[in-house]
C-alpha cells in the first residue's frame, strides 16, 4: 500500500510533465531540452536560495527585508527566463514551440527539486496524509503557471512586433504569475491558510492565468500571419 | 559567483528533506506496558510475544460478524472499564488464535498519575473497575498465551482511535488490508530470558545494650518485609500495598528505633535486625535462603520476628497470623502487646493460626511441581502462604501482621496492577507503625501493661507522617520485580543507604532466584498508531490518474496536432494493414 500510494502520487506529480512531453512536438528537441534543464536549474537554485518564508516571530525589519528579497523573486525567475529563452543554441524548432520546452523543463525541474524528496521520505511512510495528493495537485498548477510565464516571457523577449494596447497587459500578467509563489506563501503563512485551500487557488489562479496567456498569445500571434 | 547560492540551496534543500523525514512519522505514539512472559517449571506461562504488526479492532466487530470472526491478523483493543469478563474468560480458555490484545486501563492505574480524589461515586467505579483487574489479571498470569499483550493507558489519541475503530466495525467488515483503517506496531525485539535472575537481601544490624560482665549473648527481634512485587505487567507493578507498605513502615520503624538506640541510656537490651527480602511472590524465597544463609546461634537468639504484609489499606482492622498455637506462652505474650496497643489506637488486631503444611493444598500448583522434580531434580519441599512461615519451618517464633485475613493464593496480591499510590492510605500505614513499634518498645523495655505512650505525636518520637509520604512516593512509582533489579539497582541503592542511616551494620546478600522461575525481558515498549487506507482506495486514485493522463494526453495532441492527428495515432496499425495488402 505505501509503495503503491508512493508511485500513485509521483504519477500525479510527474506525469502531466511525461504527457506534455510527449503529446506537443517537442520531442525532437532532446540534447537542446537538456541544455535548458541546465539553465533551468540554475535559476531554480537562485530561486530557492531565497528565503521565501512569512515567519510571523520575525522582527518588523527583518520582515520588510523579506518582503524586499521577494520583490527580486521574479525578477530572477524572468532573468532565468531570459537566459533560457535567448541562449537556445539548437533552433530546430519554431520560435512558438521554444516556450513550450522551457516552461516543461522550468516545472519539471521544479519539481523534481521540491517535490521528489519529500515524496520519497514520506509518501511510503505507513500513515495516510492527504498531502502528497495535494502536492501533487500542486505540482499540476504549477506546470501550468510555468509553462504561461514562458508564453508571456517569449511575448515580451522574442516577439518584436506586438500591438501596443497589449504590452501593458502582457507585463501585468507576466508579473502577476512571477510572483505567484510569493502570494502563495503569504496565503500559508501569512493568513494561514489551510494545504487544500491553498491548493485550490493555486489551481484556479494557473487556469486562469493560462487562458489569458493562451488568448494573449493567439492576438499577438495574429498580425504577423 | 554561482557556489555560495549553489552551497546554501544544497543546505536548504537537505534541511528540508530533513524536515519532511520528521514530519513524515508524525503518528500517534503510546507508552505500552507487555504482559509478564516467564516459565514456571518449564511450563510457558503469560504472553510469549512481544512484537506487533496487525491492524486494530474492537469488541463490536465480534458482536457484529458473529463467532465465525477470524482475529488472528487483529488486535483486539479492550478498555478495561467496559470488559466483558465471560468474554475474556472463553477467549484466554479456549485458546482462540487473536493477533493482539491491547487492554486499556483508566488513567487511574497509573503510576505517574495522582488521583486528585473524586466523589463517592468515582470510588465505587474505582473500585468495580479494581475488581475487573484483579480478576483479568489472574486469568493471563496463569494463562500461555502465544500472541502479544499489551496493557496501554486511555487517553485522547487513543479514545478517538478507538471511536473510529468501532466505528468501522460495526458494519461487520474486518479491518484488513483492503478496508483501512488503523494499524498498530510496537517494533521489539525477540524475548530473552533474563540471564542470572537476582534476590538481593538488605539486612540492617541495631545491636542492644549489653550490660558490663554480661557474657550471654543479647536476645534479637527480627522486623521483615519483602520488597519485591509480581503482577501482569513487571513495568507497571508498584505494589504500593504489597509490600510497599511493609517497607515503608520497617523504615520508620527502624528510624525510630534508632533515635532511641543512639543514646545508650535508651538503649534496649535486645538487638534488632531489619530485614528487606525479595523473592516474596516466589515462595518467599529470599526469606528462605537468608535464614539458611545465617549463622545457626544468631538464628537460635531470634526472640521472634514480625513480618509485615499489606498494612496499607484503609480498614481498621489488622490480623496477626502465627504458626504455632494459640495457646504458645509466647504467642499469648506477642499477641497480648498487640492487642493492648491497638485497643488505645482504636484499631483491632485479630489472632489467626495456620498450620504449616508439608503437602501443598494447592492441586494447580502440585502439577507443576511434579513436572519440574521430574526435569530438574529439584523438589521444592513446602509451599508457604505467609513469611513468617520460612521462619517457623526453622523453629523461630514469627508472626505476620497483615490487613488480609486469609493467605494469599500464589501470585496473588502480589503488587499487580490495581495496586498502586491512589488505593492506599497512609493514615493506616502510620498507624499500624505506631502498633508495631510501640508493642515492642514495651516488650524491649519491660512496660507491658504500664499506660506509656513512647512514640507519642508532637515529641521527639513521633512517627513522621511525610517521611512515610515520601517514601511512599517513591517506592509507588518504582517497578520492583526482582528478576530485572541488578546489585546497582538505584532502588537496592537506596534502601541500603537508607538502612544504612538507620543502623550500625548493613549487609546485603545476593542469591539466584530457584531454578523453579524463568523470566523474559521486553517489559514495555512504544506503540505506533497508523492511520493506513486501503488498496481499494489506492487502486481507485490509479484509475483516476490515469483517465486524468489520458485526458490530458489527448486534449495537448488535439490542440496541437488537430483531431485528426489523435485519431490517426489509434488507426495507424490498421491502415498499414490495409497498404500492405
Amino acid at each position: 500500500m505505501t509503495m503503491f500510494h508512493f508511485l500513485n502520487c509521483a504519477i500525479l506529480t510527474f506525469g502531466p510533465h511525461a504527457v506534455y512531453y510527449s503529446a506537443t512536438p517537442l520531442s525532437i528537441i532532446l540534447t537542446s531540452f537538456l541544455q535548458q534543464i541546465r539553465l533551468v536549474c540554475l535559476a531554480t537554485f537562485l530561486k530557492v536560495s531565497e528565503s521565501d518564508s512569512f515567519d510571523p516571530y520575525q522582527v518588523l525589519f527583518v520582515q520588510s527585508l523579506s518582503g524586499i528579497v521577494e520583490s527580486f523573486d521574479w525578477v530572477r525567475r524572468c532573468c532565468g527566463l531570459y537566459f533560457a529563452l535567448t541562449q537556445l543554441t539548437h533552433r530546430n524548432i519554431s520560435q512558438n514551440h521554444k516556450f513550450q520546452a522551457v516552461g516543461l523543463g522550468w516545472a519539471f525541474a521544479d519539481s523534481v527539486l521540491h517535490r521528489l524528496a519529500p515524496l520519497w521520505v514520506g509518501a511510503r511512510g505507513l500513515e495516510f496524509t492527504w498531502d502528497f495528493v495535494l502536492q501533487g495537485l500542486e505540482a499540476n498548477a504549477n506546470l501550468v503557471l510555468c509553462l504561461s510565464l514562458a508564453a508571456l516571457g517569449s511575448l515580451i523577449w522574442l516577439r518584436k512586433n506586438k500591438p501596443k494596447t497589449l504590452i501593458p497587459i502582457i507585463y501585468a500578467c507576466a508579473g502577476i504569475v512571477a510572483t505567484m509563489p510569493s502570494i502563495t506563501s503569504y496565503l500559508k503563512r501569512g493568513l494561514g491558510w489551510h494545504f487544500p485551500k491553498v491548493v485550490g487557488f493555486e489551481l484556479f489562479t494557473s487556469l486562469v492565468m493560462a487562458f489569458i496567456s493562451w488568448q494573449l498569445f493567439t492576438a499577438c500571434q495574429r498580425p504577423s500571419n | 559567483m554561482f557556489v555560495e547560492p549553489v552551497y546554501s540551496s544544497l543546505i536548504t534543500l537537505l534541511i528540508i528533506v530533513v524536515a519532511c523525514a520528521e514530519l513524515c512519522d508524525a503518528v500517534t505514539v503510546v507508552d505500552v506496558y507487555r504482559l509478564v512472559q516467564y516459565d514456571l517449571g518449564g511450563v510457558p506461562l503469560g504472553s510469549r510475544l512481544a512484537a506487533l504488526n496487525h491492524h486494530a479492532g474492537s469488541s463490536l466487530y465480534l458482536s457484529s460478524a458473529g463467532a465465525a470472526a477470524d482475529l488472528s491478523r487483529t488486535v483486539l483493543i479492550l478498555p478495561v472499564r467496559e470488559l466483558n469478563l465471560t468474554f475474556i474468560r472463553d477467549y484466554i480458555g479456549q485458546r482462540k488464535p487473536l493477533g493482539g490484545l491491547l487492554l486499556l486501563l483508566p488513567p487511574v492505574f497509573s503510576p505517574q498519575h495522582s488521583d486528585s480524589g473524586g466523589g463517592a461515586d468515582q470510588d465505587s467505579a474505582k473500585d468495580l473497575v479494581k475488581e475487573v483487574l484483579i480478576e483479568v489479571e489472574r486469568l493471563l498470569i496463569h494463562a500461555n498465551i502465544p500472541y502479544p499483550v499489551y496493557f496501554g493507558f486511555e487517553d485522547e489519541a487513543v479514545h478517538a482511535m478507538l471511536g473510529d475503530v468501532k466505528k468501522n466495525d460495526i458494519t461487520g467488515q474486518p479491518a484488513t488490508a483492503t478496508t483501512g483503517g488503523y494499524k498498530l506496531v510496537v517494533a521489539a525485539p525477540e524475548p530473552r530470558k533474563v540471564a542470572s535472575p537476582a534476590i538481593i537481601n538488605i539486612q540492617g544490624w541495631l545491636p542492644g545494650l549489653k550490660a558490663d560482665g554480661d557474657s550471654n549473648q543479647l536476645p534479637t527481634i527480627a522486623i521483615v518485609a519483602s520488597y519485591d512485587t509480581f503482577g501482569a505487567a513487571p513495568a507497571l507493578s508498584v505494589g504500593s500495598d504489597s509490600n510497599g507498605s511493609g517497607v515503608v513502615a520497617l523504615l520508620e520503624i527502624a528510624r525510630l528505633f534508632s533515635i532511641l538506640y543512639s543514646n545508650p541510656k535508651t538503649r534496649g537490651r535486645y538487638n534488632l535486625l531489619f530485614v528487606l527480602t525479595s523473592g516474596g511472590p516466589y515462595n518467599y524465597n529470599g526469606t528462605h535462603k537468608w535464614l539458611r544463609s545465617m549463622d545457626q546461634r544468631l538464628r537460635e537468639t531470634i526472640d521472634y520476628a514480625i513480618c509485615l504484609n499489606s498494612i496499607g489499606s484503609s480498614s481498621n482492622e489488622l490480623w496477626l497470623h502465627v504458626s504455632k498455637p494459640p495457646e504458645n506462652a509466647y504467642i499469648k505474650q506477642i499477641f497480648e502487646g498487640f492487642s493492648t496497643v491497638s485497643e488505645e489506637l482504636g484499631l483491632k488486631v485479630g489472632l489467626k493460626h495456620k498450620k504449616i503444611n508439608i503437602s501443598n493444598p494447592r492441586e494447580s500448583q502440585m502439577l507443576s511441581f511434579i513436572c519440574l522434580a521430574l526435569r530438574t531434580g529439584y523438589v521444592p519441599i513446602c509451599m508457604v502462604s505467609w513469611e513468617h512461615e520460612q521462619f517457623s519451618r526453622l523453629r523461630v517464633t514469627a508472626a505476620t501482621l497483615s490487613e488480609l485475613s486469609v493467605a494469599p493464593d500464589f501470585l496473588e496480591s502480589t503488587g499487580g496492577l490495581s495496586d498502586n499510590r491512589n488505593f492506599i492510605n497512609e493514615a493506616s500505614i502510620s498507624r499500624s507503625v505506631k502498633l508495631v513499634a510501640e508493642s515492642l518498645a514495651r516488650h524491649i523495655y519491660g512496660q507491658q501493661g504500664k499506660s506509656i505512650d513512647i512514640f507519642a505525636d508532637h515529641s521527639s518520637l513521633s512517627i513522621n507522617p511525610s517521611y512515610i509520604r515520601s517514601w511512599l512516593e517513591f517506592l509507588s512509582t518504582t517497578p520492583r520485580v526482582a528478576p530485572f533489579l541488578s546489585k546497582n539497582d538505584p532502588l537496592i541503592v537506596a534502601l541500603k543507604k537508607e538502612l544504612a542511616d538507620h543502623t550500625v551494620e548493613v549487609n546485603v546478600q545476593q542469591e539466584l532466584l530457584d531454578g523453579m522461575f524463568t523470566f523474559y525481558d521486553s517489559t514495555s515498549g512504544r506503540l505506533h498508531i497508523y492511520q493506513v487506507a486501503s488498496v481499494t482506495f489506492d487502486l481507485i486514485l490509479l484509475l483516476v490518474l490515469a483517465s486524468y493522463l489520458i485526458v490530458l494526453f489527448s486534449f495537448l495532441v488535439i490542440l496541437t496536432r488537430g483531431l485528426d492527428d489523435l485519431i490517426s495515432l489509434f488507426r495507424r496499425p490498421s491502415s498499414r494493414k490495409v497498404k500492405t495488402a
